[in-house]
């Protein structure tokens, strides 16, 4: 998410879609139902800087849309997503949701990748009472304004992210904890406040910081802070990253030949196709990151996801990203509100939601009066070239393994 | 005049005709463009000099607004932050003033990669200076309290008035004396000088006016996007893609090319982004579109089709 | 102490590559005095040809130079013939701004198109290692593209002092007029010296991909760094490009290293800003 990136790209905002015009297709056809088919609306980003997890979330959506509609939609309306692409775009995406709630007259929206996009247009929303589900927004601002109808589809806000390892760490006998800890962060409204967390809590707990470095989106070389990082020694790296940057402090600390005992990035690192063909699949051993669906997950409708997931989109269950199987869970609160109210609209989406627990795919979801989660992640680690749960007891799959292995495996 | 006079009335009651909210929308954003691409005609047509740092100036505007605003808990009177606008102009073409006549003592290319580089500068500076704009984490200030009914009618109307501003001034100076010295320092600045016209004076003049109009346009903007900006939004190199693009599609230097330029590319951008998603594809024919406009109407739409029809 | 040698290190081999891609854009310049905005698209470009070759082939990324500098030479050549030739002379400088954005969006498209937007790196065996002489690290990828980006140069200002190809083009960038009573065919000159410049492009993104990751849209963070480079080096100076490409990566590794990574990007804009002041033409441009 580069901010130079940004240069030059009015080819994208300034009438891209011009030339569109020429080469559409028309739109989609409605489907003649007995009832008249409930239609979502969306904006994700598919160009631009968000483009890959904004994919991801398109997938998860289409994906819930087509498993509901199998078994015969919500309250007998087949499902409709209507996806639209904000280039990344903060004034696109307000015309966005503008357009899908004032023109199409959709039923009900659900969110856009990345908490910058997701304040502007859960302002729209809101504007118009419409409930707001959105999976990808979880940074301070977006609760910060306070919104009854909003709903952030993940178990706990963006900086409670890095609580679990926090926990895990605190949990172990004082002979096998980290003494001496660094931290590397993204300059991010996603990323720091993570690391900050985990900072904050190991230095209550006495755990000495030995260096710490903020640096901007734009960096592409970590030789020049990895190599301090290095030469502070520190028993724990806590990464807070976002993806090529967690990338590329491994592929660093690789050609270093420095290897912390525990390491935790934030992000990047749950990244289950990405991260491994990035940094090589010997060197993710032992790294930790937090997410909040795996495969063989227990939660509520999960081997129905997993097993969608792979017949739509090819791959195995282990290559399916959490921001998928996220955007899958808000569908799934749509399915549950309908089923337990009999009715589908915006009004009753926000009163119920506001009650009681709601199982989904990432376990069992709650909100406060701001939509921000009141559970938590599960602490995440490589082990034998896979993503497994690893903390705290009630999800683990295996036990965590520490100090992590050297580079290679 | 009489056609200046019909555009703004028609402008004007539009609003009022009851259309869609999602319609009203679009207008704003278009007039937004339509009046940041007049307030760099003032410079990049009138001059020549083809500024590509305008951007940096938005945010300049875009922060002092959130700035202002920021220590404020709740908004009473949504009318009153507009109070702000001229104090942001005119303290942004004050910061303008010595910045051009630094950055216009080089030659045209050079001047557009030295303002290019004070944009990346005061980008860089909105990211790393934590304590004044919050940084990465964004700036928040209240959400505009305007009924849902007609929210979007405060922002239109003073859009339309910087629009109309802008207008006028370029309308006066392609007019005036201070017009004749742009258009001399366009077509060849030392023949001017050897004149005797007030060559510096002339273009540090349109220089200032164009980024404190483009400011109070960024301040609106940041009142608009509901609630908090951040950086790369903020001072975002696209908004000055934008303008310039605008200007050079309409026709450079003239009273209503950039707001031709505006209406085509904005509507055209925002309404088909929206209708026909994502392809890979678009960005394809959009280059070839774009390169087939310069090659045949290289003056602009409106220069170059009167043009043909003479 | 360390860090600052480490930086300085590692601005050194960075400036190398830097100069490389820079190279190509001040050469365009110098020629046809057309700043050339589709020349990081260009780079880009060649790092997924090497890429697709490494993928497919399993050729080195630096074996595979000569074939994709070949490609992009003919490349290079048509982009002139079909929208810059075009252009009428009085127009030229200013819309040839615009025209070679859009022939970089044009590439970006293609490639969005044939790859997708997902982030590529071409991961070789020899990706992680590195040496460590005397307490400070180098990687090997960092050393070779070095040593590469200064065999490539070498090459350049070889073709450029040594054949008739590079006298006539030397003639050109001194003074456009005389080169012409002389007999120099300016057309062909700017076509031939436009198919040059994104050979060196192709060269320098087999570098870039072996360094960075990239997708389709990771001109826009080169094309920002290539123009400060040309122009404070001054443009259409090879050695300004040079200069240039090392005081930039230069400073802004040893401000990174020594201060911190957040102002790095700021030091080479003011650094760029400081000089222009002094000589709006740049370090080694003449002036207008």
């Amino acid at each position: 998410m580069s901010t130079n990136n940004r240069f030059w790209r009015a080819g994208l905002a300034t009438g891209a879609a011009l030339a569109l015009a020429a080469c559409s297709s028309g739109a989609a056809k409605t489907t003649k139902a007995a009832e008249a088919p409930l239609v979502i609306g969306a904006s994700v980003s598919l160009t631009g800087d968000f483009a890959d997890s904004g994919k991801a979330v398109k997938a998860g959506y289409e994906l819930w849309a087509d498993t509901v509609n199998a078994k015969g939609g919500v309250l007998g309306r087949t499902v409709q997503m209507k996806i639209v692409d904000d280039t990344s775009s903060p004034n696109q995406v307000v015309t966005n949701y503008q357009n899908l709630i004032n023109k199409d007259k959709v039923d009900l929206v659900f969110g856009p990748f990345s908490s910058l996009l997701t304040v502007p247009s859960s302002q729209v929303a809101k504007r118009y009472g419409y409930a707001f589900l959105e999976p990808a927004g979880g940074g301070p601002a977006v609760f910060a304004q306070k919104l009854p109808n909003l709903f952030f589809v993940q178990p706990a806000p963006v900086v409670k992210q890095g609580d679990v390892f926090a926990d895990w760490v605190l949990s172990l006998p004082a002979a096998q904890r980290p003494a001496t800890a660094a931290y590397t962060e993204l300059d991010d409204p996603f990323a720091t406040p993570v690391a900050e967390d985990i900072r904050a809590r190991f230095e209550a707990a006495g755990i000495r910081t030995v260096y710490k470095q903020v640096y901007p989106a734009e960096t592409q070389d970590f030789s020049t802070i990895m190599t301090k990082v290095a030469a502070a020694k520190p028993d724990v790296l806590v990464g807070g990253t976002q993806s090529e940057d967690a990338y590329g402090q491994v592929k660093s600390l690789v050609q270093l030949k420095f290897s912390p005992k525990f390491m935790f990035l934030s992000n990047g690192a749950n990244s289950p196709v990405e991260f491994p063909d990035k940094v090589g699949a010997a060197n993710t051993a032992g790294i930790m990151s937090s997410g909040d669906w795996f495969p063989a997950s227990k939660a509520h409708g999960s081997d129905e996801f997993a097993a969608a997931y792979v017949k739509k989109y090819g791959g195995t269950t282990d290559t399916i990203d959490n921001t998928s199987a996220e955007a899958y869970a808000a569908g799934q609160l749509v399915e549950e509100v309908a089923a337990k109210t009999g009715k589908i609209d915006n009004a009753t989406v926000i009163a119920t939601l506001h009650q009681g627990t709601w199982p989904t795919v990432l376990g069992d979801l709650s909100w406060d009066a701001v939509g921000q989660p009141s559970g938590s992640f599960a602490l995440i680690q490589w082990q034998n070239g896979k993503l497994v749960p690893v903390y705290p007891a009630g999800v683990a799959q295996a036990q965590p393994v520490s100090p992590k292995p050297a580079w290679g495996g | 005049m009489i056609r200046g006079a019909v555009f703004v009335v028609t402008l004007a009651v539009l609003p009022l005709l009851g259309l869609p909210h999602w319609v009203l929308n679009m207008l704003v954003f278009v007039l937004m463009f339509a009046a940041l691409a007049s307030a760099w005609n003032l410079v990049g047509g009138l001059t020549g000099y083809p500024s590509l740092g305008h951007a940096a100036f938005f945010g300049i505007g875009a922060y002092a607004f959130a700035l202002l605003l920021h220590r404020q808990t709740e908004i009473t009177d949504g009318w009153q932050p507009f109070a702000w606008l001229p104090a942001i102009g005119v303290g942004t073409a004050l910061i303008g003033v010595p910045i051009a006549a630094i950055a216009m003592r080089t030659r045209a290319d050079v001047f557009a990669i030295v303002t290019i580089t004070l944009l990346f500068v005061v980008q860089t500076l909105a990211f790393n200076l934590h304590g004044l704009t919050g940084g990465a984490q964004g700036l928040s200030f209240p959400v505009a309290p305007f009924p849902a009914d007609t929210f979007e009618r405060p922002f239109y109307y003073v859009l339309l008035g910087l629009l109309v501003l802008a207008m006028l001034l370029t309308f006066g100076t392609l007019r005036s004396k201070v017009g004749l010295a742009l258009a001399t320092v366009r077509g060849d600045e030392d023949k001017a000088r050897g004149l005797g016209i007030p060559v510096g004076g002339a273009k540090v003049l349109a220089f200032a006016v164009s980024v404190g109009l483009t400011a109070m346009v960024g301040a609106v903007w940041a009142y608009y996007q509901v609630g908090i900006i951040y950086p790369q939004f903020a001072v975002d190199p696209l908004v000055t893609i934008a303008m310039v693009l605008m200007v050079f599609l309409g026709g450079r230097g003239t009273l209503w090319g950039p707001v031709l330029g505006a209406f085509v590319l904005e509507t055209g951008q925002q309404y088909l982004a929206y209708e026909l998603g994502a392809s890979q594809f678009y960005l394809i024919a959009y280059a070839m579109i774009f390169l087939l406009i310069m090659l045949f109407l290289p003056r602009g739409v409106l220069p170059s089709l009167a043009g043909r029809l003479r | 102490m360390h860090a600052l040698v480490q930086g300085l290190i590692l601005g050194v081999l960075t400036g190398g590559v830097y100069a490389l891609m820079a190279s190509g854009q001040t050469l365009v310049f110098g020629i046809m005095k057309v700043v050339n905005l589709a020349q990081g698209a260009l780079v880009v470009l060649g790092a997924y040809l090497s890429y697709q070759l490494f993928v497919s082939y399993g050729i080195d990324p630096f074996l595979a130079i000569p074939v994709t500098a070949v490609v992009m030479f003919a490349l290079g050549v048509g982009v002139h013939l079909a929208v810059l030739r075009p252009l009428r002379r009085e127009d030229r400088a200013e819309l040839s701004l615009l025209v070679t954005f859009a022939v970089a969006l044009l590439i970006e498209g293609v490639i969005g198109v044939v790859w997708n937007t997902t982030r590529r790196s071409i991961n070789t065996s020899y990706a992680n290692d590195s040496w460590t002489v005397a307490g400070y690290q180098i990687t090997v990828v960092r050393f070779a593209a070095f040593a590469l980006s200064a065999a490539a140069l070498g090459l350049l200002i070889l073709l450029l002092h040594r054949t008739r190809f590079g006298r006539a083009v030397r003639a050109t960038v001194q003074n456009p007029e005389s080169a012409r009573l002389l007999g120099v065919r300016a057309e062909r000159v700017a076509a031939l010296g436009f198919g040059l410049g994104a050979a060196t492009a192709a060269a320098a993104g087999s570098v870039y991909g072996l360094l960075y990751p990239f997708n389709a849209g990771s001109h826009y963070d080169l094309i920002s760094l290539l123009l400060s480079i040309v122009v404070l080096g001054g443009l259409g100076s090879i050695g300004g490009a040079i200069a240039g490409a090392m005081i930039i990566s230069v400073s802004s590794a040893v401000v990174a290293s020594t201060i911190s990574p957040s102002w790095a990007p700021m030091t080479f804009f003011v650094l760029l800003l400081a000089v222009l002041l002094v000589r709006p033409q740049g370090l080694f441009g003449r002036p207008a």
